[in-house]
């Protein structure tokens, strides 16, 4: 199979789809900084996009899933302003971004 | 993509060879570098003479007949000048901040109506592409203001990025009653239904330019207007750059060709966000009361395309015009003025715009002024 | 579609996938954010080539001019201009590729053999006709019709979340 044909199949879709969901995931559990972690919840739901946006073109041949993908990413949004409010909250508390040091609640 | 550009089809039919998209590109390159640049380059001219007109001076001079090759000059020397990268500057974002922000401004050239035949891409999400490509200038200039590692630039970057979003929501809101009217996404599509009303053939439906479809409209494309001023940080939106106060902004350390492309970008971003307010409200390519189109039978296709394109122009450069006046007679806003106005003025006042225009729909079944002054169209 | 476009959609999921590794794994967390912008717009291009022009906008609009714009600020203001150092505190790199191998491989694998050799492929011409056909309209009636509650419950949730956003980050 010509691998122009593959990039333009379901298979290369969903393939693209899941390196940027594991690399994501990844992110999650390697960065510390948190904004690197949003970063990495951000590749996550962009791949989850892919994914519906590939299957209602090859499968169900209608607009679902491009409609779910609206949804993703509106939350996608709303989610990325609470975490950016939440993180600067903990800049003015304990002067770091590292997810390791909001551990006020552990004692 | 799935309306190639007419233009890049009779550029293929008249050479003959070579795949769609090989043409579909060149056009695109022809239309940027045959209309933007030369547009760029006698806008820095003109707006030199306008502002010494209003301040009383001469303004250029001395190159060629009236100063006109002024730009040329302006451009040789910029390319002659030190491409220099501050130290401890971060240099890989420096480079790409100004493509970013040019990129941006000359992305929306594809869906930009120039006339019915010269449309780059008459895509069925036109308006909206035109929204998406130039939300790349705000990271653009931030990126940029970060990455010059000077106060004055990350003030002034924060400040740019501040207001372009901010001022994004008014100008999308304001772009809404035309989508209304219209029924459609597609800028060939909105600035056809804004022919002379008895001019309009069977079925179709024609209703004069939008800005006079109903009162709501008419604020609309002024709130517009303000809001793309404030989108290409020109006075009295200027504060990313103002002079007194941050030296000279998100720009201070660029120079030499770099600076050229913000500057570049500055003017082709005001081009851009003028088109859009005449394709939108003020009838594109269409001649005040006349249906040229029509009249294409007596006269041939490509005079036609001209006459559109000389329309549309003008209407253009009116508007950049009042840009530049505006800059010349308005003051500028402190920070807290500028978010003030946007979200207790413009925002309200766009929402009720669309409401209004919404119910004006609804209430008059989709006839604007003139039709329901005027009566039913022929046939 | 001519061979100039698939390499251009190649050339997209190439782009999507190194920037993704870019915002995995560069020490920078600015050059990580950036990197994370052309993976945005990579993902565009690709909705763009599975017929979702409308969503494609959607996604630039919210994504680069949203998303990235405050992921930026937030990092210029809990990173000082002069202490730059905006270096990530590594943990051992050794979590994140074991982990990656394990779950990757079989999703890989998965997409690429059985799901290419399974039964289910809609013809080509409808697919074809789909991905060219325009439905910007069609996504307007179902989002006030069979979409109705989603959208309604989503407009709480951004409402919920523009309020809640400002209470934190509000200066006390």
């Amino acid at each position: 199979m010509n691998i122009l044909d593959w990039a333009v199949s379901l298979e290369g879709y969903l393939c693209v789809g899941a390196i940027l969901f594991f690399l994501g995931l990844a992110a999650v559990l390697y960065r510390r900084n948190a904004i690197g972690i949003l970063l990495g919840i951000e590749l996550i739901l962009n791949a989850a996009s892919i994914n519906f946006i590939a299957f209602s073109k090859y499968r169900a041949v209608a607009i679902d899933g491009q409609l779910v993908t609206l949804f993703i990413i509106l939350i996608a949004a709303a989610e990325a302003a609470v975490a950016l409010a939440i993180i600067l909250r903990l800049y003015r508390l304990r002067e770091t971004v590292d997810a390791g040091e909001a551990s006020i609640m552990r004692n | 993509m799935a309306n190639s550009a007419l233009f890049a089809h009779s550029l293929q039919d008249w050479i003959g060879i070579g795949p769609l998209w090989v043409w579909a590109a060149v056009s695109a390159v022809v239309i940027l570098y045959a209309i933007a640049l030369p547009f760029a380059g006698i806008a820095t001219y003109v707006e030199r003479k306008v502002s010494a007109d209003m301040q009383d001076r001469f303004g250029p001079n001395r190159v060629g007949p009236f100063g006109i090759l002024q730009f040329i000059a302006d451009f040789v020397k910029m390319l002659a000048k030190q491409d220099f990268i501050p130290q401890g500057a971060d240099r890989i974002l420096f480079s790409l901040a100004p493509i970013l922000v040019l990129a941006g401004a000359c992305a929306a050239f594809a869906v930009l109506p120039l006339s019915k035949y010269f449309l780059g891409a008459d895509m069925n999400i036109g308006i909206l592409y035109a929204l998406a490509v130039t939300t790349l200038i705000a990271p653009g200039l931030l990126l940029g203001s970060w990455a010059s590692q000077n106060k004055w630039s990350l003030l002034g970057g924060l400040r740019a990025a501040a207001q372009i979003i901010s001022y994004e929501i008014p100008v999308a809101l304001s772009i809404f009653p035309a989508i209304l009217i219209s029924g459609t996404l597609q800028i060939g599509q909105i600035v056809e239904t804004q022919g002379w009303v008895w001019s309009a053939q069977a079925g179709t439906d024609y209703h004069f330019w939008n800005a006079f479809h109903n009162p709501f409209c008419f604020l609309a494309m002024f709130l517009l207007f303000v809001g793309g001023l404030a989108e290409t940080n020109r006075i009295p939106f200027d504060l990313p750059e103002a002079e007194s106060e941050l030296v000279s902004g998100f720009s201070t350390e660029f120079s030499g060709m770099r600076f050229g492309l913000y500057a570049l970008a500055e003017f082709v971003d005001i081009f851009v966000m003028s088109s859009i307010v005449v394709a939108l409200y003020l009838g594109g390519w269409q001649l005040p009361f006349i249906n040229i189109d029509q009249l294409s039978d007596s006269i041939p296709t490509l005079l036609v395309a001209f006459i559109q394109l000389g329309c549309f122009l003008v209407k253009v450069f009116m508007l950049v015009f009042v840009v530049m006046w505006l800059r010349w007679t308005l003051p500028r806003l402190r920070v807290d003025q500028l978010m003030a106005a946007c979200w207790k003025g413009l925002v309200p006042l766009a929402l009720v715009n669309l409401l209004g225009t919404a119910v004006w729909m609804w209430a008059f079944n989709g006839r604007s002024i003139a039709q329901l002054v005027l009566g039913p169209m022929v046939n | 579609m001519t061979t100039g476009l698939k390499i251009v959609l190649l050339l997209a999921e190439l782009l999507c996938v190194s920037s993704a590794i870019l915002v995995t794994f560069h020490p920078n967390i600015l050059h990580a954010a950036v990197a994370l912008l052309f993976a945005f717009l990579g993902v565009a291009v690709m909705f763009v080539y599975a017929g979702a022009d409308f969503i494609a906008g959607v996604q630039v609009i919210v994504y680069v001019g949203g998303v990235t714009v405050l992921v930026l600020f937030a990092v210029m203001l809990t990173h000082w201009l002069y202490k730059v150092t905006l270096r990530d505190v590594r943990k051992k790199l050794i979590v994140p590729i074991v982990l990656l191998v394990i779950l990757l491989v079989p999703a890989v694998y998965k997409s690429l053999v059985e799901l290419a050799s399974s039964s289910q492929n809609i013809a080509p011409e409808r697919v074809a006709e789909f991905a060219g056909s325009a439905k910007t309209a069609l996504i307007g009636q179902a989002l006030l019709g069979n979409y109705l509650l989603p959208f309604e419950a989503i407009t709480i949730l951004l409402l919920g979340a523009l309020v809640g956003a400002v209470g934190l980050a509000r200066p006390k």
